[in-house]
């Protein structure tokens, strides 16, 4: 479900800028399976899915499978728009050490919503 | 080279706010009744900029939004100092107040978002007499803390950077970039402490119980619109105190926390027939 970030190498090459000094790992999990996610200055380096014996990780992000793919809907609907609406529901929970998520907010929310299905408008 | 000028004008003026002298920054545009709109925690005035071009509501209504003391282009009263800043229930009244009599405005209709939304159901119970009537935008009795806002001033993190992203959220996917863009922006600008210390307000000390049973629909009337996509008042949310009031409430689709910012088409759509019903 999150391997794809490695597929959007321009939203990362436009991210970066907003993230030039972040150098962290950190873990999304879908509770059956975990991401393990590397990024330095901004770029996400790798991807590693799990199972893992003692993985290692700055901060975590744990939501059920189905409420990730709520969120990555094209338009998700009210309550799973964004990771902070999530954990206003307590679906989503954030562990760890959670400084560099909250002094790069709006990058790591645009760096998951990237993964998002872009809808194509029919005009007609 | 001919621009496209805006009818908006803004002046500065000194406001006793609790017997402190402020300078207040404001913008209006339009005749006719006085409507005095309040701003988001955090935010300043130009969250209302669509409403101040509106030509169908600036016939009827003279549009005002104060930017409030540390917000937009008002100052700090004097002898402030960084981390000190608190919005309480009773500061935020005397601030809408003396802007009011500052003007002397009779009988305003005052509208307000988020915070905004949650101060006129103080002035309902407290001073219905003074208002033609009440708009609460994202209104809520109060709310309980989801997340920790000490995040939103820390000297190692951005506080620009970290408003923006708490507000970005907020909004709805649906609405138009450009809109959520700028309105992402005014959080961005705000001071050192100013969204954390409004949100004291908001999560704490503006937080009302049975006190909204006082409210009495019939002294002023009080209208209630919430966005879909907000996560903070939820529909829900209003929907209860709607019901505790006794009135109904519009649910407007796809717009989130900041309807009169983030997406001003859609939200004008919800907001001209209530101020058709205002004389």
């Amino acid at each position: 479900m999150f391997m794809k970030l490695k597929e959007k190498e321009k939203v990362r090459e436009s991210l970066a800028t907003m993230a030039q000094y972040l150098t962290t790992h950190f873990m999304i999990s879908t509770v059956e399976n975990e991401y393990l996610i590397n990024i330095e200055k901004g770029i996400v380096t790798s991807i590693q899915e799990g199972p893992f014996v003692m993985p290692s990780y700055i901060f975590k992000l744990t939501a059920s499978k189905d409420e990730w793919l709520k969120f990555l809907q094209p338009t998700p609907q009210p309550g799973s728009h964004d990771i902070i609406a999530m954990l206003r529901r307590k679906v989503l929970k954030f562990e760890g050490d959670l400084h560099p998520l909250m002094s790069h907010l709006l990058y790591f929310k645009l760096l998951l919503a990237s993964l998002r299905p872009v809808e194509i408008k029919n005009e007609n | 080279m001919k621009i496209e000028k805006e009818p908006i004008s803004g002046q500065y003026g000194k406001f006793k706010i609790d017997g402190i002298s402020h300078r207040i920054y404001w913008e209006e545009a339009g005749q006719g009744i006085p409507l005095v709109c309040l701003h988001t925690a955090g935010s300043d005035g130009r969250q209302y900029r669509a409403l101040l071009n509106d030509k169908k509501i600036l016939e009827k209504f003279r549009v005002l939004v104060f930017d409030m003391p540390w917000h937009g282009k008002s100052s700090p009263p004097e002898n402030s100092s960084i981390g000190n800043y608190k919005l309480s229930t009773d500061l935020y009244i005397s601030q809408i107040l003396s802007f009011i009599d500052g003007l002397e405005l009779v009988k305003p209709v005052v509208m307000g978002c988020s915070i905004g939304g949650r101060i006129i159901l103080h002035l309902a119970i407290h001073f219905p007499e003074k208002f033609r009537a009440l708009i609460g935008l994202q209104s809520a009795g109060h709310l309980d803390p989801y997340y920790d806002i000490n995040w939103l001033h820390r000297q190692d993190v951005h506080g620009g950077e970290v408003c923006g992203g708490i507000a970005y959220g907020l909004m709805a996917p649906t609405s138009p970039e450009k809109e959520k863009f700028e309105t992402m922006w005014h959080y961005m600008q705000g001071g050192p402490g100013i969204f954390k210390g409004d949100l004291f307000f908001y999560k704490y000390d503006g937080n009302i119980g049975n006190e909204i049973k006082k409210i009495d629909n019939s002294k002023c009337p009080i209208y209630l619109l919430t966005g879909e996509y907000d996560y903070s008042a939820t529909p829900e949310e209003t929907k209860s105190l709607a019901d505790t009031i006794g009135i109904e409430m519009v649910k407007m689709k796809n717009v989130g926390h900041f309807p009169m910012s983030e997406n001003p088409e859609e939200f004008l759509k919800y907001l001209h027939p209530v101020l058709e019903k205002i004389n």
